[in-house]
């Protein structure tokens, strides 16, 4: 090897360094002023969520580095990844942690920050728009199959309008006009 | 004789009635009596917390409220329900600050939250109210010994603070029947029947590698507690032919339904031909 090899570009780093004019700050305060967020800042970076999580591995972002990037405050990065969304809500993550944060909760606030901001995968604005037009995500259809086995026909004691009425009036209602 | 508020949710209604039999025959044998709660609402799912955990609250602390009114514990077949009114009731009574905004709401629907009843999944009300040894007692026909695979459900167990759900419970009410239960390293994971709506081919793949790890440890059957549940891990089978050129023949059976047979219950009182992956063999295990 020659000493003369020229060096064009940034230095190479393992990670791509982050730009911290970005940052916002107020990020890890929105997130840990939540019910669920109070152990948030007692995360010491062990990975030992992502170590129990089935799915990180295909992640470009894993539940451990989701959480630093909220303590950094890389709103946009996590509010628009397709990470929270993904997320199996399995709480294996949270279950495990040692600093007892709520690791899947506080995805949970992440994607009502997201759907707040308009960010919500089709599919999953599609179930909300299900609830609110239909009043339940599932439909009797095969009303013979509950008569054979000797049920009623309908679904027992369920309020359509129970639902429908409180969505209207939440952040559901809003997402599901906005969308049309 | 114990007494239920009974919620069934949406799912157990449209998709598997056959858990719901299963479930009402059972409950009457061993001397519950479930009464369906009148006028309440679909829990959302957990989809519906994710883009509105405010609506999540209300319509589930609304269903909580007007169980309150009987008295009675609410007990449901579904852990999807299960979770989301469960968790509701634990957020709302270590969290006043919610609680007061709740309650807001409520009142103009004449309710009111108070946290004065519990929430449980029917498989630990009969655990624990009427118990092993009297459920043992009532299995005349048990199984002979045949392995299953418990797949308990995400939502069943955790987070157990909010849960207080054991996985010994459903262990020793499979044993009960006199089957064996198989130990697989992927006991906990999720089937992934949560991110069907964004990713199905991740999906396919979590029920594919649970599926295995059931078949290489050696079980014949599948049991689970869950609607959601169950239809990925027998439904997914039928895909995972072309998908992964590979052939499981895993019967996914709801509990009540193998408890029921155990019980001399016949296949079609519990809806038996209703279960996508033939689940007849299993009357082959019977003894007595
Ligand atoms: S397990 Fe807990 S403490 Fe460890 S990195 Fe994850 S969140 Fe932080
Ligand atoms: S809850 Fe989400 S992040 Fe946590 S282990 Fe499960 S899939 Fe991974």
């Amino acid at each position: 090897m020659t000493e003369t090899e020229e060096k064009t570009g940034p230095p190479v780093t393992l990670i791509d360094p982050i730009d911290m004019t970005k940052l916002d700050p107020k990020f890890r305060n929105d997130i840990s002023s939540m019910p669920n967020g109070e152990e948030l800042s007692a995360c010491f970076a062990c990975s030992t969520c992502t170590a129990a999580c089935p799915i990180a591995n295909q992640w470009d972002y894993m539940p451990h580095q989701l959480i630093r990037m909220i303590l950094l405050g890389m709103r946009d990065e996590v509010l628009s990844s397709k990470e929270i969304w993904e997320c199996l809500t399995c709480f294996q993550c949270q279950e495990r942690c040692p600093q007892k944060v709520r690791v899947t909760d506080i995805f949970f606030d992440c994607k009502n920050l997201a759907a707040e901001e308009g960010h919500v995968p089709e599919n999953v604005l599609a179930l909300g728009k299900t609830l609110v037009d239909k009043g339940q995500l599932y439909e009797v259809i095969n009303d013979w199959e509950r008569e054979d086995l000797d049920l009623e026909p309908e679904v027992p004691g369920l309020s359509i309008e129970g639902i429908q009425s409180i969505l209207k009036s939440t952040r559901t209602g809003k997402l599901v006009e906005d969308g049309e | 004789m114990p007494v239920y508020s009974l919620y069934m949710g949406c799912s157990v209604p449209a998709n598997y009635p056959n858990y719901e039999a299963a479930m009402f025959k059972v409950a009457e044998a061993l001397g519950m009596n479930l009464n369906y709660l009148e006028d309440v609402a679909c829990c959302g799912s957990p989809n519906l917390r994710s883009i509105d955990t405010f609506g999540w609250l209300l319509v589930n602390a609304r269903t909580i409220a007007i169980a309150e009114k009987s008295g009675h514990d609410i007990v449901t077949p579904c852990n999807g329900c299960f979770g989301s009114l469960k968790d509701v009731l634990h957020h709302l009574t270590h969290h006043k600050d919610d609680l007061k905004k709740i309650n807001v709401e409520l009142k103009k629907m004449g309710l009111e939250f108070k946290g004065s009843i519990n929430v449980r999944h029917i498989i630990e009300a009969m655990y624990t109210d009427i118990g092993i040894e009297e459920i043992k007692k009532r299995v005349t026909k048990p199984l002979d010994g045949v392995g299953i695979a418990i797949h308990y459900g995400c939502h069943l167990l955790r987070p157990l603070d909010v849960t207080e759900f054991r996985p010994e419970i459903l262990q020793e009410m499979v044993d009960a029947t006199g089957a064996t239960v198989i130990d697989y390293p992927l006991w906990k994971q999720c089937c992934g029947a949560t991110v069907l709506p964004v990713n199905e081919q991740l999906a396919i793949r979590l029920a594919r590698d649970k599926l295995k790890s059931m078949k290489d440890a050696g079980a014949v059957f599948i049991t689970v507690v869950c609607p959601a549940c169950g239809n990925q891990l027998d439904l997914q089978q039928l895909g995972l032919k072309d998908s992964y050129g590979e052939v499981y023949d895993l019967p996914v059976l709801l509990y009540p339904q193998i408890l029921a047979l155990a019980m001399g219950m016949n296949e079609e009182e519990i809806g038996l031909s209703m279960n996508r992956v033939p689940a007849d063999p299993i009357l082959d295990h019977l003894s007595g």
